[in-house]
């Protein structure tokens, strides 16, 4: 095990050292050797996944130096599987994509090094390889947004991503330094179990310890993985090229949600953090769906999404469900990925169907097909308020009252309430010849879905934090006084009643809006449509630095 | 307290900073700059050595404040050969964080090596772009990847060095000196860091990036590459066994 556990970032490492040594090497070669590389890659990481279900216990293995150690525990061995499969799915995309390009081999000998610095990254078994690896990812990225070096759009963005990188970078630093002088190692086990044996023992201005540095790492996940306000560089990597984009989305933003779960033994000593956690995903989720409904570019709103998901993702971490978010940003990066990667073809497809569907009196009299109808709005009501409801409670009470923490489960309750209430809304929507066999379709797949990902997620759970009492410790420190909670699910509860029976109520007998939009109407769209002004703060910002610098080299120009 | 003074010139404080960069913007040749930007501080950390004397306290933000200085100044020079010794001034200026924290005079030696190199190899390459272009001025030339892309990838991965990226050396030098300082400090520390990167990005994008363009001279040879290369890895691999991870 402790040769597969080196040779997962080395085999990329290699692929691209062979590459950049060989300048004179063919594009079909290039593609070759560093395809196949990938391949091996992905065989590794199933192997090493494969070895660990075997042994069945976590292994650390350093080299004797302080640090440049590698960790193998059910959370790397699951994400290594992840990204190498991602990578390999990407290398093999640019074989044909990337071929008009220049700079062909060092695109190939950049996407073999970031795959070399995730796996690390994920592997890492201490602090310093971990900052290593984490940084590392920021600068690739850069060049490889960067590729075409000739636009000044995918360099303006390319270093946007850079210093919002660079800015979560510094909190990690701190966490780090902060760890190593409190508890004397940077070894991830031991210090998890120096933690585990003293956890207040450290103050830092008068602070607990742990609190401030869950605190940083934090701050430094929001970064990563585009939390607001540090968003406003991921819909713009679009501007990369489309496998870049598809890496970017499918796996790196993902980094947030990963480095919160490695230092899980940290969280469970900061509530507070995990409820500030819970706050800046639920915005997030929120603004990111606002704007990503917004957006008329395909790949623009697609970026938007990944916001939106990696909001919800920390959602999910907030209320300690950590397990769930992992499953959350394995199966996001899967799907985005091919979203982005298949993007072209819709763009494609669009060109050629408008897409737009024909009117009722069209299709009666023209195609001779039976006019479509609708569901009793009270009766499609009803069964979106209910039915999701149902169907999710009865998931998580056939699997126990236990499985996830008591509030952390209600609260994903809601949010599955409500994304199941949209999917019913859709169906009543539809205009359809039997709107009775739909909805039960529609019902069935719901169950279908609900009672798979429930069954899949605990056994996720069980996977992953096999110390079942951190589990429940991370779901004790998310959880708030009950009699708060308790009213917050109230008051939540009536407003999506409330809202659904106005929603299928104006559905059903709305009428069109006449006459001029309204101000506030107005002033919303504005805000929405230049992005709630955040980027416009940071360029101000910028500039007044730059100008600041300027001002600085004028007046000090002798020294 | 005399002789520490005289070391504020060689690990270079401001204003006393302005005696170094004076001397790296009159020295024309690049072997002499070279050997200036290496040699400079190691006299510094040497005098300290002879000072045999704690370094008062109050040197700590003083060092801090020349560091950030030369960190915001840099965002906005152009000519690569002052851009290496303002960023040299920047990193050398947090030596002395290090020394008022009780560092060894070996590990200072090391920490004024690691943010010298970087940068006295960079006035080599100012000196080779120079020749080809008549100076060395970000946003003169723009696009250089593609008509001198080992050039290129040398200055990419200098200006990576300069900055204290992992893995380089200077990385685990600030780490150490994160650790020497308070938790305010530290903060002060990284968001220095940041501007360096900052103004990396920027160097990169006026030299690197931008509309392919012929270039009036041709790029530089293999064996110069590999050089710079071989250079360069052994910097790495000097970090990694001598810092130990910094931490």
């Amino acid at each position: 095990m402790d040769k597969l556990m080196i040779l997962l970032p080395a085999t990329p490492l290699l692929a691209a050292l062979l590459v950049a040594l060989r300048p004179g090497l063919a594009r079909r070669s290039v593609a070759r050797l560093s395809v196949g590389f990938s391949v091996l890659t992905l065989l590794l990481a199933a192997a090493s996944l494969a070895l660990y279900l075997a042994e069945g216990r976590p292994q650390w293995m350093g080299f004797g130096a302080g640090w440049g150690s590698l960790y193998l525990d059910p959370l790397t061995s699951v994400m290594s599987l992840m990204v190498a499969g991602i990578s390999l799915v990407v290398h093999v995309y640019s074989v044909r994509y990337m071929a008009e390009e220049p700079g062909y081999a060092r695109f190939y000998v950049l996407l073999d090094l970031m795959a070399m610095a995730i796996l690390l990254m994920v592997a890492a078994g201490d602090l310093v390889t971990l900052l290593v690896a984490w940084h590392l990812i920021g600068v690739l990225l850069y060049f490889l947004l960067g590729h075409d070096s000739a636009r000044p759009a995918a360099q303006r963005y390319a270093f946007w991503t850079f210093l919002t990188y660079r800015l979560g970078d510094l909190p990690l630093v701190l966490a780090a330094v902060l760890l190593y002088e409190s508890y004397g190692t940077v070894a991830l086990p031991t210090l998890f179990e120096r933690i585990a044996a003293a956890p207040d023992a450290h103050t830092i201005a008068g602070l607990p310890l742990l609190g401030v540095v869950a605190l940083l790492v934090a701050l430094a996940a929001f970064a990563r993985s585009a939390q607001f306000p540090l968003h406003t560089w991921l819909p713009y990597t679009m501007e990369g090229p489309t496998p870049v984009s598809a890496l970017m989305h499918a796996g790196i933003v993902n980094a947030g949600g990963f480095i919160i779960n490695r230092f899980a033994p940290v969280f469970v000593h900061a509530g507070g953090v995990l409820h500030l956690v819970f706050a800046v995903g639920l915005v997030t989720a929120l603004l990111g769906s606002i704007l990503m409904l917004t957006q008329n570019d395909i790949k623009k709103s697609l970026g938007y999404s990944t916001m939106g998901q990696m909001g919800f993702m920390f959602v999910e971490i907030g209320v300690g469900a950590f397990s769930l978010a992992i499953y959350h940003l394995i199966a996001h990066g899967l799907f985005k990925g091919t979203l982005f990667l298949g993007a072209g073809s819709v763009i494609g497809n669009a060109r050629k169907h408008d897409g737009v569907p024909h009117d009722d009196v069209y299709t009666f009299v023209v195609e001779r097909k039976p006019l479509a109808s609708r569901l009793p709005w009270v009766v499609a009501a009803v069964i979106t308020v209910a039915v999701p409801f149902i169907v999710l409670g009865a998931s998580r009470w056939l699997m126990g009252g236990n499985s996830v923490g008591e509030q952390g489960a209600i609260i994903l309750l809601f949010f599955g309430w409500v994304t199941g209430a949209q999917l019913l809304f859709a169906t009543y929507r539809l205009r359809v010849d039997s709107p009775w066999r739909v909805m039960a379709m529609i019902i069935l797949s719901l169950v279908i879905v609900v009672a798979g990902y429930t069954l899949i997620e605990h056994g996720f759970d069980l996977f992953l934090y096999p110390d079942r009492m951190l589990s429940e410790r991370i779901y004790a420190a998310a959880s708030i006084p009950l009699a708060t909670f308790e009213v917050l699910v109230t008051i939540l509860t009536a407003a999506i009643v409330v809202g659904w029976l106005a929603t299928y109520y104006a559905a059903a007998n709305g009428r069109e809006r006449r006459g001029d939009t309204p101000p506030l109407r107005l002033a919303l769209y504005s805000l929405i449509s230049r992005e709630f002004y955040v980027a416009d703060v940071y360029a101000w910002f910028t500039q007044a630095v730059l100008g600041l610098s300027r001002r600085l080299n004028v007046w000090s120009r002798w020294v | 307290m005399t002789l520490l003074l005289i070391a504020s010139l060689f690990l270079p404080l401001f204003p006393l900073s302005a005696v170094f960069n004076a001397a790296l913007t009159r020295t024309q040749n690049p072997a002499v700059r070279y050997v200036l930007l290496l040699v400079w501080p190691q006299l510094g950390v040497a005098l300290l050595q002879l000072a045999a004397h704690d370094v008062p306290p109050y040197f700590v933000p003083w060092a801090l404040m020349t560091s950030g200085l030369y960190a915001l100044r840099l965002l906005t020079v152009r000519d690569m050969g002052r851009w290496a010794g303002f960023l040299a001034t920047s990193g050398l200026a947090l030596a002395w964080a290090l020394a008022a924290s009780g560092a060894d005079i070996a590990d200072l030696h090391l920490f004024a090596f690691w943010f010298s190199l970087p940068s006295a190899v960079m006035a080599l390459l100012a000196h080779a772009l120079d020749r080809r272009f008549g100076a060395a001025y970000a946003g003169l030339h723009g696009g250089l990847i593609g008509p001198l892309p080992r050039l290129s990838g040398v200055l990419a991965v200098t200006a990576l060095a300069a900055v204290a990226t992992p893995p380089f050396p200077g990385f685990f030098g600030l780490l150490r000196v994160l650790h020497a300082l308070d938790w305010t400090g530290a903060v002060a520390g990284l968001a220095i860091w940041l501007v360096w990167g900052w103004a990396a990005t920027k160097l990169l994008q006026g030299f690197i990036f931008g509309v392919d363009r012929p270039a009036p001279g041709a790029d530089i040879g293999r064996a110069s590459t590999l050089a710079f290369t071989g250079v360069f890895g052994l910097f790495v691999a000097a970090g990694l066994y001598l810092t130990g991870g910094g931490l």
